[in-house]
C-alpha cells in the first residue's frame, strides 16, 4: 500500500497516470486513518454497518484492482477506469457502493484523458456527483450525496480563467465539502439528535484530504468529532479483520503492539512493504496490525522491535481456502433454473437459510457488509439459470443490485431489509414456479413478518424520546426504538408489548453469540417462558442464529 | 347399456355421494406391518387415523391388485356397461398399473383409462364431474373428454395439521423439500405435474388460511369447489365462506381419506378449484 513518498506537485504541472493512482492511494490512507472515527459517527447506538470500513475497503478494491496498468506506466484514463472497476466489484455496504459509483462518474469524465490538470478533477467531481445521486433511488440530503456535490459546486465555483492547479481545485472543493458536511445534521434530523454529521460524507471529507496531501506534499490536518461515548478508540473491530479475508494465501497475521511513541505511519509502511492487505492503526502507544504474508516470521520480529506483542493470531489462509471451497460446494456443476443466494450472520442463521433451500449463504449482516464481488461470487456458485438475492440488510441492497447488474445470469434483488424478512421470502420461494411469479410472491412475503432485535447500547443517547445509557439492553421493532433496560428480556418483553401481538401470532427468537451460546441459550428459554405466559395465544420457537452482537433477533408473524 | 364410471379410494369422495354419482370405488390396501386392509372397506377412516396417531408401526399403503380391477371391469362390462376409470396420479400411486394390466386382461370390453394427475378429493372432483357427464347421458368419448378437461382444470392445495407424518418417512413427491429444518412451518401443497409439492411456505395456521384465501381469489370464479376439512375449525368457517362466493354450485365437503392421511396425517385443511 505504501508507495513512494508523494511529489509534491504544487504547480499547474498535471499528474500523470501513476501519480493520479497514487493521489488515490493518498486519499484511501486518509480514511484508513480514521476509519474508527468516521465507524463511530453512528447514528443509532448499536453495531451497525461501519461506514469507514465499507468506504476503505471499496477504496482498497479498486487500488488492487487487476486491470491496473503496470506501477508507473498508464494514462490518467486507463488508471481512472481500472480504479472505477476495481471499486465497483469491491464495494460493500450503501455508503461503498455510492464511493463506487462516485468513481465511475469520475472515469467517465475522464475517457481518453492522457494528464491530468485542475480542470479535470472540476469536471471530474461534477460527473461523480451526478453518478451518485443517479445511483441512489432517492437521493437523500445531509449525506455523503450532499458532500460530493458541494465539493463539486465548489470546485466549479474557481473562476475558469485564473490558473486553476490540481491543488487549488483540490484545496477548494475540500473546503466546500467541509462545509457541506458540517450542515448535513441541519438536513437530516436523525443526525442532530444523535449529535454527529453524516459518515459517508466525512468520508468523502477524508480523502479529498488525502487526496490534496498528495499533490501539496504537506499533510492535512482533518478534525473529526465523535459522538460522546463513541467508541473511536484505536482498536479495530474484529469483522474489519475478517473482511480483509479476501485474497486467500498465505497466513493472516494479526497482533498488537504496546510501546511508546509509536510511529503508526512509519510501522504502516514498513508492513506494507513485507505483506498484502495490510491493515495498520493505532496511535503512540497502540498499534495494530493486521496483514497477510507468505510468511509470519518477519513481521513478528517487527512488533518485537517495537514494543511487547500481544494478541497474535496467525492463521493459515490456504487451509481455510479449502475448507471454503469444500464446505460451500464449489463442485456443483450442473445448473438449476432458479436458485436463492441469501446474506446471513451467523452459523446457526446460516444453516436455516440451507435448509429452508437458499443454494448459497454469504456470510456478513449488519456490521460485516459482503461486497458486490462477494454476491456475485455467490451467485456464480449458485449456478443458475435465475438468481433471487436476498440481502437481509439495508446496507446491503446496494451491493446487491450493483451484483444483479454486474451478473451474467438474470438476478432479481430481494429487498429484504432483515433476516425475518428474508426467510418469510425463503418460505415462499417455490422452484416449480416461474421466476416472475417468484419475484412476487417472494416480495409480498416481505410485508408478512415483523423484525425485532435487542442489543447492547454502545454509548449514551437519546432516540425516539427514550433516554439510553451506555451498556443497556436496547430493543428495537421494524427499525424503532422501543425500549432501553437492565436485562435484554426486559427489553425484549417491553418491545413485544408494544407489538400488539394478535392470538395465534408467532414469535421467533434468534440468540446470537455473545457471552457463550449456552448461557444466551439459557436466557432465550426463559425468554421464551415469559412470553409464553404474558402473552396467552401466542406461540414461542427458538433457536441459535449466532449472530455477533445481537443478544436477539426477533420475527414476528 | 351406460357409460360407467370407475375410481379409486385415493378420491376421498364420501360414500353417500360416491353411491349418489354411481361410481364404483376400488380400494387401495392399508397396512400396518403385516396386517392387511382394504381401505374404506376392512378399515374405515377413522379407525385407521386413530390407529395412525397412537404411535405404533408406521403403515404403508399398497395399490389395488390387478384381480380387484379385472372383477370390477368384468362385473360392469358383462352388464353391457362401457367403463372409464379414473385415478391417482401414476406418479404417486403404482394403481394405473394394476388397473392398465387389468383391462390387458379384457381385450373385448370398451374401457378406458385417465390418469387425473391428481390424488384426494382433487380427484374426486374430477371423478364427480365425469360422472355427472355419463350421467347427463354423454357418449363414451365425450364423458373420457371430460375427464381429462376436468383433470387439466382442477387445482388441489392443502395444509398439513403437523408435519409429523411426512417426516416419518412418508413423503409424497417433492413435498419432502417442506421438512428438512428447524423452523416450525406450515406448508401449502400442492398437486402439480402428477406429484405434491410444496407451493408455498409459511410459519402459522393463520398466515396459511390467508394465502389460501389469496389463492382462491386470483385464480376464481370457478365451475366447482370443495372443501378439505375435519371437525368445526374457525378456519374451516371463513374459508367455507370465501369458497362458496367463487362458484355457484354448492361447495363440496370431503376430509383426507387414509391413503394420502399417511403421509399428511389427519386434519389436514384444504380446498379443490376447478375451473369451467
Amino acid at each position: 500500500m505504501a508507495g513512494p513518498a508523494p511529489t509534491p506537485l504544487n504547480s499547474p504541472t498535471p499528474l500523470t497516470g501513476d501519480q493520479y493512482r497514487q493521489m488515490v492511494v493518498s486519499g484511501t490512507q486518509y480514511v484508513e486513518q480514521h476509519v474508527d472515527e468516521i465507524n463511530a459517527l453512528n447514528v443509532f447506538p448499536v453495531p451497525d454497518g461501519d461506514t469507514g470500513i465499507n468506504m476503505l475497503l471499496t477504496l482498497r478494491s479498486a487500488n488492487e484492482s487487476n486491470e491496473l496498468p503496470p506501477a508507473g506506466t498508464g494514462t490518467v484514463a486507463q488508471v481512472s477506469a481500472a480504479l472505477s472497476r476495481g471499486a465497483l466489484l469491491g464495494a460493500r455496504g450503501n455508503s461503498g457502493v455510492i464511493f463506487s459509483q462516485f468513481m465511475k462518474g469520475i472515469a467517465e469524465s475522464l475517457v481518453g484523458a492522457e494528464t491530468c490538470h485542475g480542470a479535470n478533477i472540476v469536471a471530474a467531481l461534477t460527473c461523480a456527483a451526478a453518478a451518485g445521486y443517479q445511483a441512489v433511488g432517492t437521493p437523500v440530503e445531509g449525506t455523503m450525496l450532499t458532500v460530493m456535490r458541494g465539493a463539486a459546486e465548489g470546485a466549479a465555483s474557481l473562476d475558469a480563467a485564473s490558473p486553476r492547479t490540481n491543488a487549488l481545485v483540490l484545496a477548494t472543493a475540500l473546503d466546500a465539502a467541509s462545509a457541506a458536511l458540517s450542515n448535513t445534521p441541519e438536513q437530516l434530523p436523525i443526525l442532530k439528535e444523535a449529535g454527529v454529521v453524516d459518515a459517508g460524507g466525512q468520508g468523502v471529507v477524508a480523502f479529498l484530504a488525502g487526496a490534496l496531501a498528495y499533490v501539496t506534499g504537506e499533510h492535512v490536518p482533518l478534525e473529526i468529532t465523535t459522538p460522546a461515548g463513541g467508541n473511536a478508540s484505536a482498536s479495530v473491530n474484529q469483522e474489519f479483520l475478517e473482511h480483509t479475508e479476501e485474497d486467500m494465501y498465505g497466513f493472516c497475521t494479526q497482533f498488537v503492539v504496546f510501546g511508546e511513541r509509536l510511529d503508526v505511519d512509519s510501522v504502516r509502511e514498513q508492513v506494507g512493504a513485507m505483506a498484502g492487505s495490510t491493515v495498520v492503526i493505532g496511535d503512540d502507544r497502540t498499534v495494530r496490525v493486521h496483514a497477510h504474508a507468505e510468511n509470519p516470521g518477519p513481521l513478528l520480529s517487527l512488533g518485537v522491535s517495537l514494543g511487547s506483542v500481544d494478541q497474535i493470531s496467525i492463521q493459515n489462509m490456504d487451509m481455510q481456502h479449502q475448507q471454503f471451497m469444500a464446505l460451500h460446494g464449489y463442485t456443483r456443476d450442473e445448473q438449476t433454473a432458479l436458485a436463492v443466494v441469501a446474506v446471513a450472520p451467523g452459523n446457526g442463521l446460516t444453516k436455516l437459510f440451507h435448509d429452508q433451500g437458499a443454494a448459497q449463504v454469504v456470510g456478513g449482516g449488519q456490521t460485516m457488509n459482503p461486497s458486490s464481488a462477494q454476491l456475485l461470487d455467490a451467485v456464480k456458485r449458485a449456478n443458475a439459470v435465475h438468481t433471487f438475492l436476498l440481502p437481509n440488510n439495508p446496507n446491503i441492497i446496494l451491493a446487491a443490485n450493483q451484483a444483479s447488474e454486474l451478473a451474467d445470469c438474470s438476478v432479481t434483488v430481494i429487498p429484504s431489509l432483515n433476516i425475518p424478512q428474508g426467510i418469510s421470502a425463503l418460505l415462499a420461494f417455490n422452484p416449480s414456479l416461474n421466476a416472475e411469479a417468484n419475484a412476487n410472491s417472494m416480495k409480498a412475503a416481505l410485508d408478512d413478518v415483523r423484525s425485532g432485535e435487542v442489543t447492547t447500547a454502545m454509548r449514551s443517547t437519546t432516540l425516539n424520546g427514550v433516554a439510553i445509557v451506555e451498556g443497556q439492553a436496547i430493543a428495537m421493532l421494524d427499525g424503532a426504538l422501543m425500549a432501553a433496560t437492565t436485562t435484554p428480556n426486559e427489553a425484549l418483553i417491553a418491545m413485544l408489548d408494544g407489538a400488539n401481538l394478535e392470538d395465534g401470532a408467532l414469535v421467533t427468537l434468534y440468540f446470537g453469540n455473545g457471552e457463550g451460546a449456552s448461557n444466551l441459550a439459557r436466557i432465550a428459554a426463559e425468554a421464551a417462558g415469559m412470553i409464553e405466559t404474558r402473552f396467552t395465544g401466542v406461540d414461542v420457537e427458538v433457536h441459535e442464529g449466532g449472530q455477533p452482537h445481537y443478544t436477539y433477533l426477533v420475527s414476528i408473524e | 347399456m351406460a357409460v360407467k364410471i370407475v375410481t379409486d379410494s385415493t378420491s376421498d369422495l364420501p360414500e353417500d355421494l360416491a353411491r349418489e354419482l354411481g361410481v364404483t370405488v376400488v380400494p387401495l390396501s392399508v397396512f400396518f406391518g403385516e396386517e392387511a386392509y382394504k381401505d374404506g372397506v376392512e378399515i374405515t377412516r377413522e379407525q385407521f387415523f386413530e390407529r395412525l396417531t397412537s404411535g405404533g408401526i408406521h403403515p404403508h399403503t399398497s395399490q389395488p391388485s390387478v384381480e380387484d380391477f379385472v372383477a370390477v371391469y368384468k362385473d360392469l362390462t358383462s352388464q353391457g356397461h362401457e367403463v372409464v376409470s379414473v385415478h391417482v396420479s401414476d406418479k404417486m400411486s403404482g394403481t394405473m398399473n394394476s388397473a392398465r394390466l387389468a383391462r390387458a386382461e379384457l381385450q373385448d370390453a370398451k374401457i378406458e383409462l385417465v390418469d387425473t394427475g391428481l390424488a384426494a378429493l382433487g380427484l374426486g372432483m374430477v371423478v364427480k364431474f365425469t360422472a355427472e357427464a355419463a350421467n347427463a347421458g354423454q357418449s363414451f368419448d365425450k364423458v373420457v373428454a371430460a375427464a381429462h378437461e376436468a383433470s387439466a382444470n382442477t387445482n388441489c392445495f392443502f395444509v398439513p395439521a403437523t408435519l409429523e407424518f411426512l417426516q416419518k418417512g412418508g413423503r409424497i413427491g417433492k413435498a419432502g423439500a417442506v421438512i428438512g429444518g428447524l423452523l416450525s412451518i406450515k406448508p401449502i401443497l400442492t398437486v402439480h405435474n402428477g406429484e405434491v409439492h410444496p407451493y408455498t411456505k409459511v410459519r402459522t395456521e393463520s398466515k396459511a388460511i390467508a394465502k389460501m384465501l389469496e389463492i382462491a381469489t386470483d385464480g376464481g370464479p370457478y365451475a366447482e369447489v370443495a372443501i378439505i376439512h375435519e371437525g368445526q375449525s374457525e378456519a374451516a368457517a371463513v374459508l367455507m365462506d370465501h369458497l362458496a362466493s367463487l362458484s355457484d354450485k354448492p361447495v363440496v365437503q370431503g376430509k383426507i381419506g387414509a391413503v394420502v392421511g399417511v403421509h399428511t396425517g389427519p386434519g389436514a385443511i384444504g380446498m379443490v378449484l376447478r375451473k369451467g
